[in-house]
């Protein structure tokens, strides 16, 4: 009888460790977002390589387990694996390492082409100061407003440098924001590219850029490193790993160091990030009205960006001579989801002239963005930390 | 108008027209690279080696 009654014992306290004793609603829920993820990086291959690691993190950050049996495996919990991973990303040092990548595999040469572009990646990023007007109107606080404003830059690492240093507790709701509407990209921008230009305007054919010399290409990141240094020194973790990853890429002399950063590196660090951020999503800290206050912002913030873009286009094409009018078309490029949004230029652009390949030209406002977000990211961490 | 309202005014302007000072200045590195530093064709370096021997004769 005894052996029996303990026995029972030992089988209910294991059933109290498992996670079917401890599922609330909001795991279920959380678990159900994390399979939608994986299921779209799948099935409709929207950004797998963020998608599935961010996806596969939701689920493992929403495994039901006994809080008080003190099993270390949750991400809050300090000293368990994830929380010693998710360091990189509290503190800042993901962001960092991943820029150092997209600047070994990013070339500058259609911006350095064709200068003018850049203002366009800069005009994108009334995306990211309308959305930080917005939530402030909306209640938050402004150190929360500025972390929620940068999801509008559309560049995931940007996001998440510049929650983890304003709005900590914010963190899961950014980036999960800014890597779902980078993924939606290709849903999002076609219908205001098309309602803010008239036909003519979409067949506008561009000049073939300029070809662009070595040496430019290496004194370019060197420039731009010792402006962000002197202009916006608080943009230089992002700014100057991105530069450093171009040098390293452009001179030539460094060819294995540009292949580990723009591949080992990289893809290790991406791993990384995206299963941490996606851990960071449990139920109890993500499913608020805040959170979903911060959708609906992050998505404004995209809608605004890319309207910003296209209408800087259109006003700068009223001053421009007619053999240099820029197809207003590239404008949504603005906002830094590379290459995807320089994609959907191209291929709006191909719906109306089969022959106007707007790639290339995309691609000038596109690598213009990520510069432009590291430094909206630098200025308002410069007032708001 | 309240104080948030004009502090959120400001960072915001501040925000934009800084991002723009800061593309401005790349927009003139740029110029000035391809004004001082112009794309020359690279020749082969047979071509190269041809014109180095006949200068040195």
């Amino acid at each position: 009888m005894n052996t029996l009654l303990s026995l029972t014992d030992n089988l209910r306290t294991f059933w109290g460790y498992t996670g079917f004793a401890n599922a609330e609603i909001g795991h279920i829920v959380m678990i159900l977002i994390g399979l939608i993820f994986i299921y779209l990086a799948i099935t409709k291959e929207y950004e797998p390589l963020l998608l599935i690691p961010i996806g596969f993190g939701i689920l493992i950050g929403n495994i039901p387990f006994n809080e008080a049996a003190n099993l270390q495996v949750g991400i809050y919990e300090e000293g368990s694996v994830l929380n010693i991973l998710y360091q990189g990303v509290v503190k800042g040092w993901y962001p960092p390492l991943i820029f150092l990548g997209i600047g070994a595999m990013t070339d500058f040469s259609a911006l350095i082409a064709n200068p003018k572009l850049i203002l366009i990646g800069a005009a994108a990023q009334f995306g990211i100061f309308g959305a930080y007007i917005i939530a402030l109107q909306m209640g938050f606080a402004p150190n929360e407003a500025g972390a929620i404003g940068i999801i509008g830059g559309a560049d995931g690492p940007t996001a998440i440098f510049t929650t983890s240093k304003l709005a900590p507790h914010l963190l899961g709701a950014v980036a999960i924001s800014a890597y779902s509407y980078m993924a939606l990209v290709p849903v999002i921008q076609p219908p205001f590219m098309r309602m803010l230009t008239t036909k003519k305007e979409r067949v506008i054919k561009m000049k073939t850029p300029r070809v662009v010399s070595q040496t430019e290409k290496v004194l370019f990141p060197i420039m731009g490193l010792l402006l962000t240094a002197f202009l916006v020194p608080s943009g230089l973790p992002l700014l100057g790993m991105l530069f450093f990853g171009n040098l390293l890429k452009e001179s030539g002399v460094t060819r294995r160091l540009a292949e580990t950063a723009r591949g080992p590196l990289i893809d290790i660090v991406t791993i990384l990030l995206g299963l941490t951020v996606g851990a960071s999503t449990q139920a109890t800290t993500f499913l608020r009205i805040e959170s979903l206050k911060v959708f609906a912002i992050g998505a404004l913030s995209f809608v605004i960006a890319t309207c910003a873009g296209i209408l800087f286009v259109k006003l700068f094409n009223l001053i421009l001579p007619k053999e240099k009018k820029i197809n207003p078309l590239i404008g949504n490029s603005g906002v830094s989801a590379v290459p995807d949004s320089a994609r959907i230029s191209q291929i709006i652009g191909l719906e109306y002239e089969p022959s106007n390949y707007l790639l290339m030209h995309a691609m000038g406002p596109n690598v213009a963005g990520v510069i432009g977000s590291a430094v909206a990211a630098g200025i308002l961490l410069g007032f708001l930390y | 108008m309240t104080s948030t309202i004009q502090t959120t005014l400001f960072i915001a302007t501040i925000g934009i027209v800084g991002i723009f000072i800061f593309m401005s200045f790349f927009y003139l590195i740029i110029l000035a690279l391809d004004k001082y530093l112009p794309y020359q064709e690279e020749k082969p370096t047979e071509e190269f080696m041809e014109e180095i021997s006949e200068s040195e004769e």
